[in-house]
């Protein structure tokens, strides 16, 4: 019996040691393979150029690409070229003309900085390269086991077909010599802007930061029992229930408007312009650092102050992604990691240079890299770093095609 | 000998076909590359079926009736005007000296691209702009900006403005373009002296003599500019209305958008944009019959005198309004280029800096080579293949039948907005992957007609009797063209390059879609720029903008000049020394 059973048992047991080896080994082989795998990324990528597409609108951010340019030129000999767009869509609208020409291996756009509804739609045309982003060395920097964001975009899981880049926060801005208290809340938004009409507006959708303050506005106004809602996929339903309270307060709001509700600027950047012209004395954004900065530049006035809704701020992360059609993946991968670098990192968070908060997750670094991104002596145009202001995450991005269409029906066309 | 000739002339009876070939494959396989997905076929969304939803949905776009109607009446609206102001000022200042300081002041809009005009003209009319600034606080009471509606007012008033004061110095060029020919303006300006003498006002004699032999050089630029404007895209985004904006403009959003599907829609409104296009340009026609039928009688009744004083007065105020309002924008510009901190409502900036210039030029260098060598090379090609097909009517002793003159015209009657985008997916098509290429030739497509516009009715109305002579004298067809009919036309032949660089430097689409977005001109930076949050940033790149083709203008202005110079100088530079000699003596 017992040696029938030791017979018995022991292929078993064989087997167990031989799973428990080849587990170890396929570990050892993974981790293995996986430098190996990056040192071939490493040999292909270098040497060549990558063409970068990302929003030009904002000098600061383009003289950061400048200096991304510049380190990766030095380190991989890779030319990098930024490619100015004013809208990210125009890559997507390039990258689906070239799908249509059956251009599948040759595309010109090589890295492009993406988030929310344009990483939805690319995504869902199988535009993008999946499974590189997770495998990035300095990917394991910012601690993706505790912090899942940084493998979802507003709330769809990015299937490592995107690299983490930064992270971003609605802020708001007044012109201290024109108003002495900012609203802090969507009701005080409210009363504020019938004692000051015309002073405020926020961009037009499809515009981000239009879209952006809608979804505040809708978080803000949606019961804690039904925001759950927000977060799922919209169907017909959900919106006949969440909107129309949306839509109530921006009937009572729009007449208090800049043209009283009748034009809404295209861009949020006009915001800004607007706010310099003393047009408007509050107005918001999705990069506080470019407010302090545009004052030294002049183009806002000393007296601009910037802070935080106490009600909650829309917080999010952006990415750079690859298309499925890129001439140079394996340049563009080591660009990515580049981004993703202590250095480049901590370079971008200070406001000096583009002020966009790390997506590093400081507790894993070392003392050295973390002093690398402490701040010294703020403008008095920036944002308070210890302001109280909830992060309220971003709704599921089906939400914004919704909102999008019923605002263009009843604002869109009067 | 023989041989040579053989070349020339059989290299040059192939040009107007090639020139055709150019202009006609591109816009036509552009067409097709919209109109496919128009009927809702994109194999790259797997859409393989033609069906007409893109028209449903397009027709069911909340205000797409007021899109269309905004774009007609802004474009019929603004050629009208455009073209009344013209005439005025040539009836007004014809024999005097003002017309040509009129045009020289008014050639400055000409060059500036259109997007550059219109945030000029944006900052002099926005609330917080010059005029507000000028009259605040000491007679509006102003303390801060008005909550007015100018600019993108829904009546589309600034951007009517904004196309007109862009027309205007077009069409104007182009009626002086054509009075500068030797034989027309002698004849036209004789026969206004004879009306004179005959007792006509002045208006009168232009309006009955000069004006219905002037027009038939008008017609083919005043075509241009109001299909242009039915379906320009920087304009109306800068100063028109956008709930909902022109219909190129919803366009334009439309391809862009990150949902795929509204590309079928998009392609649906490009084919609407053209039937709009087409059928502006048909009640022009119209309307350009019915005149003449109705001033037919008018023309011959023997009446000198309508309100001749009054007329004259009133465009006297207007010229003056006109480049008040350039000045202004030009002054706003060039302020706001230097300005630091400039609260409303002070009428100039509290300091004066160089940052944003400095700045600006930094980064400027790549796009301003690409700007120079892209508009060169394309206006190179376009100036020789339409002297080449000029010469080549000559030797075959008749003028491009109007099938073929009207194809030249194409890419200027027809929207680029309606093939631009078909146009990149041909280039793909064809495995064309040079963008600095593809960006030449989209510029070519652009520049090709308004240099072939400009220099065509100078070259057909030389006077044949100076070839025919050289020619019985023994003189080979490519000397006859080389030394007899080019030194001739060297003026027209400036004028024609200055205006194909500048067409060229203003393309903003174009260069953005054929380049794939790789290259940068100054134009695709400054629009980049334009909807960014820096007037003093854009005020720069506008500014830099309108001093790239002003220098071609003033190279085409100053040329000659030096030519004719010399040629008048020659001799007494012979004198000289003699005079020296017997001086000294």
């Amino acid at each position: 019996m017992t040696t029938s059973n030791y017979l018995l048992l022991q292929p078993k047991r064989i087997k167990h040691y031989a799973l428990v080896f080849i587990a170890m080994l396929s570990f050892i082989f993974s981790s293995n393979s996986a430098a190996k795998n990056w040192q071939t990324v490493l040999d292909n990528g270098q040497n060549h150029s990558v063409y970068f597409h990302a929003w030009g609108g904002d000098p600061q951010i383009n003289a950061y690409i400048q200096w991304l340019a510049q380190q990766v030129k030095q380190q991989y000999n890779i030319d990098l070229h930024h490619i100015k767009l004013t809208d990210t869509s125009e890559a997507v609208s390039r990258v689906l003309a070239e799908k249509s020409a059956g251009n599948h291996s040759e595309g010109k756009v090589d890295l492009i900085w993406i988030n929310g509804a344009n990483f939805a739609a690319m995504a869902k045309h199988g535009l993008l390269t999946p499974n590189w982003a997770t495998k990035l060395p300095n990917f394991s920097l910012t601690n993706p086991t505790k912090n899942p964001a940084m493998s979802l975009d507003f709330g769809v899981p990015t299937q490592g077909m995107e690299s983490p880049w930064g992270q971003a926060a609605l802020t708001f801005y007044y012109d201290s010599v024109a108003i002495t208290s900012p609203p802090k809340t969507l009701t005080q938004l409210l009363t504020w802007s019938t004692q000051h009409k015309g002073r405020f507006t926020y961009p037009k959708p499809p515009d981000f930061i239009g879209v952006s303050f809608l979804k505040y506005a809708l978080i803000s106004l949606t019961p804690a029992s039904l925001q759950a809602k927000l977060y799922q996929p919209v169907t017909k339903q959900n919106s006949a229930l969440l909107l129309p309270k949306l839509w109530q307060f921006l009937d009572t709001l729009h007449p208090n408007l800049w043209r009283a509700g009748q034009h809404f600027v295209s861009s949020s950047t006009a915001l800004r312009r607007l706010m310099g012209d003393t047009e408007l004395s509050l107005a918001m954004t999705f990069s506080a650092p470019e407010v302090p900065a545009a004052v030294t530049r002049f183009d806002l006035p000393t007296s601009i102050r910037s802070y935080a809704m106490s009600d909650g701020s829309l917080s999010n992360i952006h990415f750079v992604a690859i298309p499925y059609n890129a001439a140079h993946t394996d340049s563009a991968k080591l660009v990515a990691n580049f981004m993703l670098s202590v250095n480049a990192q901590a370079k971008k968070q200070r406001p000096t240079t583009w002020g966009d908060n790390t997506v590093l997750d400081l507790s894993i670094l070392a003392a050295d890299q973390v002093t690398q991104f402490q701040l010294s002596n703020p403008h008095p145009s920036s944002l308070a770093p210890n302001h109280n202001s909830p992060a309220l995450a971003e709704p599921h991005p089906s939400w914004v095609k919704v909102i999008e269409q019923q605002w263009l029906e009843r604002y869109g066309a009067q | 000998m023989i041989h040579a000739r053989d070349i020339f002339t059989r290299s040059i009876k192939l040009t107007p076909t090639l020139l055709m070939a150019l202009l006609v494959i591109p816009v036509v396989g552009g067409l097709i590359g919209v109109l496919l997905p128009a009927f809702g076929y994109i194999p790259a969304l797997d859409k393989t079926t033609f069906t007409l939803r893109g028209f449903y949905s397009l027709f069911n776009t909340a205000g797409f009736a007021n899109m269309l109607l905004l774009s007609a009446i802004s474009s019929l609206v603004s050629t009208l005007l455009a073209f009344i102001i013209t005439v005025l000022i040539l009836a007004c200042y014809f024999n005097s000296p003002w017309l040509y300081r009129i045009q020289r002041l008014l050639g400055p809009i000409l060059v500036i691209p259109h997007a550059a005009a219109a945030i000029a003209i944006s900052f002099l009319i926005t609330p917080s702009g010059m005029i507000s600034r000028l009259f605040s606080p000491w007679l509006s009471q102003w303390d801060s900006p008005p909550d007015w509606m100018f600019p993108h007012d829904s009546w589309g008033i600034s951007m009517v403005l904004g196309l007109t004061l862009k027309e205007l110095p077009f069409l104007l060029l182009m009626a002086l373009g054509a009075l500068a020919q030797a034989d027309l303006g002698a004849k036209l300006r004789a026969q206004h002296k004879v009306a004179l003498s005959l007792g006509y006002c002045p208006m009168t004699a232009f309006f009955k003599v000069v004006l219905p032999n002037l027009y038939p050089f008008l017609r083919l630029p005043i075509l241009a500019v109001l299909a242009y404007a039915s379906a320009s895209v920087e304009i109306p985004l800068i100063l028109g209305p956008n709930a909902p904006p022109t219909l190129a403009v919803a366009i334009m959003h439309w391809f862009n958008d990150v949902d795929l599907t509204l590309r079928i829609q998009a392609s649906a409104g490009a084919i609407m944009q053209l039937l709009l296009t087409m059928g502006l340009l048909l009640s022009w026609w119209l309307l350009e019959k019915l005149t003449k039928k109705f001033s037919h009688g008018s023309l011959i009744n023997g009446r000198r005198e309508y309100a001749g004083q009054l007329i004259q007065r009133f465009t006297q105020v207007l010229t003056f309004i006109l480049l008040s309002i350039i000045m202004l924008s030009l002054a706003g510009l060039i302020l706001w280029s230097f300005a630091g901190y400039w609260r409303f409502p002070d009428a100039l900036p509290s300091q004066f800096v160089l940052l944003h210039w400095q700045h600006a030029l930094q980064q400027m260098q790549t796009p301003l080579l690409n700007t120079v060598v892209i508009g060169f090379v394309a206006t190179l090609v376009a100036v020789i293949l339409t002297l080449f097909t000029l010469e080549a009517e000559q030797l075959r002793t008749r003028n491009l039948s109007n099938f073929a003159s009207l194809l030249i015209y194409l890419p200027m009657l027809i929207p680029s907005i309606a093939f631009l985008f078909g146009l990149v997916w041909l280039q793909e098509q064809v495995g064309s992957h040079h963008a600095y290429f593809n960006v030449i030739f989209g510029h070519l497509l652009f520049v090709l007609p308004y240099v072939f516009l400009s220099l065509a009715s100078s070259y057909r109305r030389l006077d044949p009797r100076f070839s025919h002579l050289a020619a019985s004298l023994g003189a080979t067809p490519s000397k006859v063209f080389l030394r007899v009919k080019l030194p001739q036309l060297l003026a027209p032949i400036l004028i024609a390059f200055a205006l194909g660089l500048a067409v060229s430097f203003s393309q903003y689409l174009p260069t953005l879609l054929s380049g794939g977005g790789r290259i940068n001109t100054i134009t695709t930076e400054a629009v980049a720029l334009a909807g960014g949050a820096s007037r003093r940033v854009s005020a720069v790149y506008a500014l830099m903008q309108m001093l790239l083709p002003a220098i071609a203008f003033f190279l085409a202005w100053f040329i000659p000049k030096l030519v004719f110079a010399k040629q008048t100088a020659s001799p007494h530079k012979l004198q000289h020394p003699t005079l020296k000699q017997q001086s000294k003596a």
